[in-house]
């Protein structure tokens, strides 16, 4: 807040005053906790909103902005995005249910994006034919998603899709706030939760605790939801911090892109809140299992749908 | 230049002259500024003394810092050179409960403290609102207090030892590890409170007491301010001292009830009495309260438990920052917050705050620590608007005048630092010449803190 006021006071941006707004990974546990109502994740969005546009940003954020505008993904990958679709043949061009994939799920945990897409495909889910990203790691970092989020409008609307449903908790913000409220937007777990009688899950004899993604929680107080879920499969223990009080897992805000040991560095910190006995660390957002198994999580960080799908599967068994 | 360098040999590369940095550290929670040349963070005592040595020989001032949460100006460099950010020497070095003692380094926050002590069976009981954030050395320098003073006193009550590094560099300890003393001159009282005009505290011995079995809370209403001063009075006079003893005004509870929509309180002038002990003593102490209050009290009633205890006492910490959820277009600033008067006179000056806030048309939010007379104020205005500010500075002056007037303090636990320091010499009289005389003998080249108490 105080470089922001510096630089409101006329000074300008030197690298220091960058690296300081840059490393805020917009998780929101301040404007959960001032007395005084103040959001600091919106004020340092505007800043580098101001900054950007004035040319004034780092190497990272422009690579990244030129990768996302290039490619469609934030990962400048020019692979197909829906690989992790085996068979691709007669998707229905129509649809009022959508599957929004994102990124990190379509191309990094294309076994996640299955799993989503066979149990949303069940209540008569399609894909966008040509889904981009949803501009969230643009709007994140200051600069415009305008684009992006054109393209993915253009084929919300000729889908005719009434509901838009994601697995990635940037996507479900961007998707809620930065799109016009023309459609409603929700998240998988939430889907799940209120699905659940449907989907005959089987208990498993598990315990896991939940790591609730900022963008979930506390932007939009999606906590019961997928704890409904996961009571229905297993044992839940909670983490130290859980639910409002959520610690990041450090992978937001451009953090992970742009300052990798404070990212890991606050995942670590982040799974010092993992209750002992637990088999798995269970999420909804692709960067928060990204960051977290990548900080010490070892692969125990896992999708709530890994954990559905397994309970449906075991029906099976 | 010479002195960054020097101070790269005494900390490596825990010293900065980054501009960016420098502004993070040229304002604490009032409205003083100024700009340091360096900030240093030290991580032991000699590393301190070094620093010391150095900017006695360059003339150079230091300025040592908590957690920069003082609403004086107290942390502010107001005349340049050296932050010393104490943040990081937060150890705790012992807990020695079998001698009711534990010793700190004076960056660990309060909270952090606590949170140690709670499973011995110990606290340190000072609990100014911002526990969650400051550090030890800042609230002593300060002679903080909180909620529970009016039981268990200030940090005065609770400092058996200070090891201070002094201007020229020497290292001294105040005290010893005693729980009581008549060894001289009591140099332990005389850095506490002193701002870091006198030296910088490197080590702390405090005392530390049982925590309490149980505690009861009584939420009783009036209908003026008055009746709750005598109310107070009266609870005082039956033999009872609260554990805390608040006051909250109509605006505070408008306030808090914003803060947490669920709180059960009237919407009359409020005193929350706190008392604690035993559960045969609490429950004795609370219901004696509601029967001395009952015939001057509109409503009174002792709360149901502690989660609702708990919740009214975590709104009131916060109360005083939230005043923006009664109107967002206005802030509150930090002035005229801290008066304080003797007792029986705290029903005067809560007349004479709301006097000023009418006839400067500022608002005003009145509570603070009924109990021991200190009263904080929270004037609020939209800080975009030139002619509130004004009008805000001459009522905050006015309150300040009052408060000496009716023979108080201008500040009762946030210190002088910067911010108060025009009033020293009607709060002190001649006693300000003798503190100028101390300081001189301590710090003769003026470079602790220099700027600061009006000296
Ligand atoms: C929301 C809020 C609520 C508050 N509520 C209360 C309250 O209820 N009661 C109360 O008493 N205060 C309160 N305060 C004021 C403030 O928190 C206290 O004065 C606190 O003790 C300051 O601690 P700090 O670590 O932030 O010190 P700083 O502000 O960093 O410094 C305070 C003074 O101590 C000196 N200092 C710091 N460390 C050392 C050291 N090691 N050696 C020598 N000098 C040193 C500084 O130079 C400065 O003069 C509140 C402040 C806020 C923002
Ligand atoms: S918590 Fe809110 S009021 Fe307090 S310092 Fe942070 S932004 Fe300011």
């Amino acid at each position: 807040m105080l470089v922001m006021k510096r630089l409101a006071e006329g000074s300008k941006a030197n690298s220091d005053d960058l690296n300081c707004l840059n490393t805020c990974t917009t998780c929101g546990i301040c404007t959960e906790n001032c007395p005084s109502g103040v959001d600091p994740p919106q004020s340092i969005e505007d800043a580098r909103r101001i900054l950007v546009s004035s040319g004034t940003m780092t190497d990272t954020q422009s690579s990244l902005s030129e990768r996302a505008n290039f490619s469609g993904n934030v990962l400048g990958d020019s692979s197909s995005r829906i690989g992790w679709l085996r068979d691709q043949r007669g998707l229905p061009h129509k649809a009022d249910l959508v599957y929004f994939v994102g990124c990190l799920a379509s191309y990094r945990y294309p076994d996640i994006a299955a799993k989503t897409f066979d149990i949303l495909r069940r209540f008569g889910a399609a894909l966008l034919p040509d889904e981009k990203c949803c501009g969230s790691p643009l709007l994140r970092t200051g600069f415009d998603a305008r684009e992006l989020i054109d393209s993915n409008l253009t084929q919300i609307k000729d889908m005719g899709a009434k509901t838009l449903i994601t697995g990635c908790a940037g996507c479900y913000t961007t998707l809620k706030n930065s799109y016009p409220d023309e459609f409603e937007v929700l998240s998988v777990p939430e889907f799940l939760a209120e699905h659940i009688s449907e989907l005959n899950l089987k208990p498993l004899e598990l315990t896991v605790t939940y790591h609730d993604p900022c963008h979930l929680g506390r932007r939009h107080k999606i906590y019961d939801g997928p704890r409904k879920v996961i009571e229905a499969i297993c044992d839940l223990k909670e983490m130290k911090a859980n639910r409002n009080q959520s610690r990041c897992c450090g992978g937001g805000g451009g953090v992970r892109s742009g300052y990798r040991d404070l990212s890991l560095g606050m995942a670590r910190k982040r799974l010092l809140d993992v209750p002992a006995g637990v088999d798995y660390i269970v999420t909804s957002c692709p960067l928060c299992i990204r960051n977290l198994n990548d900080a010490g999580g070892d692969g125990k960080v896992i999708d709530l749908v890994d954990l559905v799908s397994e309970a449906i599967q075991a029906i099976g068994k | 230049m010479v002195v960054l360098e020097d101070l790269r040999q005494i900390v490596g590369d825990r010293v900065t002259a980054s501009p960016t940095e420098l502004y993070c550290y040229s304002s604490d929670a009032s409205l003083v500024g100024g700009m340091p040349d360096y900030v240093v963070l030290p991580k032991s005592t000699t590393e301190v003394a070094q620093i010391l040595c150095l900017a006695s020989e360059f003339e150079v001032s230091v300025t040592a810092r908590g957690a920069g949460t003082g609403l004086a100006g107290g942390a502010v460099p107001v005349k340049g050179g050296i932050v010393l950010d104490m943040s990081g020497m937060n150890r705790i070095i012992e807990i020695d409960d079998d001698n009711l003692l534990v010793v700190v380094e004076p960056g660990i926050v309060l909270d952090k403290l606590n949170e140690a002590l709670e499973p011995h069976g110990f606290f340190f009981p000072p609990d100014p609102g911002s526990s969650a954030m400051c550090t030890i050395g800042g609230l002593i320098s300060n002679n903080g207090s909180g909620m529970r003073c009016v039981k268990y006193g200030t940090c005065r009550n609770y400092v058996l030892d200070l090891e201070v590094v002094l201007a020229d560099g020497h290292i001294i300890n105040t005290g010893s590890k005693m729980l009581k003393s008549s060894a001289g001159y009591d140099l332990t009282r005389l850095m506490i409170g002193a701002e870091g005009t006198l030296g910088v505290i490197t080590e702390i011995v405090l005392k530390i007491i049982p925590l309490p079995e149980t505690r009861k809370l009584v939420i009783a209403s009036f209908e003026t301010a008055e009746t709750a001063g005598k109310a107070v009075i009266k609870t005082f006079s039956s033999g009872i001292i609260p554990s805390a003893c608040e006051i909250l005004d109509r605006t505070t509870i408008q306030v808090l009830k914003r803060c947490d929509p669920d709180l059960l309180i009237p919407d009359d002038d409020v005193v929350l009495f706190e008392v604690d002990g035993t559960m045969s003593s609490v429950d004795e102490s609370a219901q004696r309260i509601v029967d001395v209050c009952a015939t001057l009290a509109s409503s009174i009633r002792i709360a149901s438990g502690k989660s609702e205890m708990d919740e009214i006492w975590a709104a009131r910490r916060l109360v005083g920052a939230a005043v923006s959820r009664l109107d967002p277009a206005k802030s509150r600033v930090y002035v005229g917050e801290d008066a304080g008067v003797p007792l029986k006179q705290i029903p005067n000056l809560i007349k004479r705050v709301q006097e000023i806030s009418d006839e400067f048309d500022v608002p005003a939010m009145k509570y603070g620590h009924i109990g021991d007379g200190n009263l904080h104020v929270a004037l609020f205005i939209d800080v975009m608007d030139k002619s509130q500010w004004k009008r805000l500075m001459h009522a905050a002056d006015k309150i300040h005048r009052a408060a000496i007037d009716l023979g108080g303090t201008v500040s009762c636990e946030h210190g002088i630092g910067r911010a108060k320091a025009q009033y020293m010499d009607d709060q002190c009289g001649p006693a300000l010449d003798t503190m100028r005389a101390i300081k001189a003998a301590l710090d003769p080249k003026d470079i602790l803190n220099p700027g600061k108490l009006g000296l």
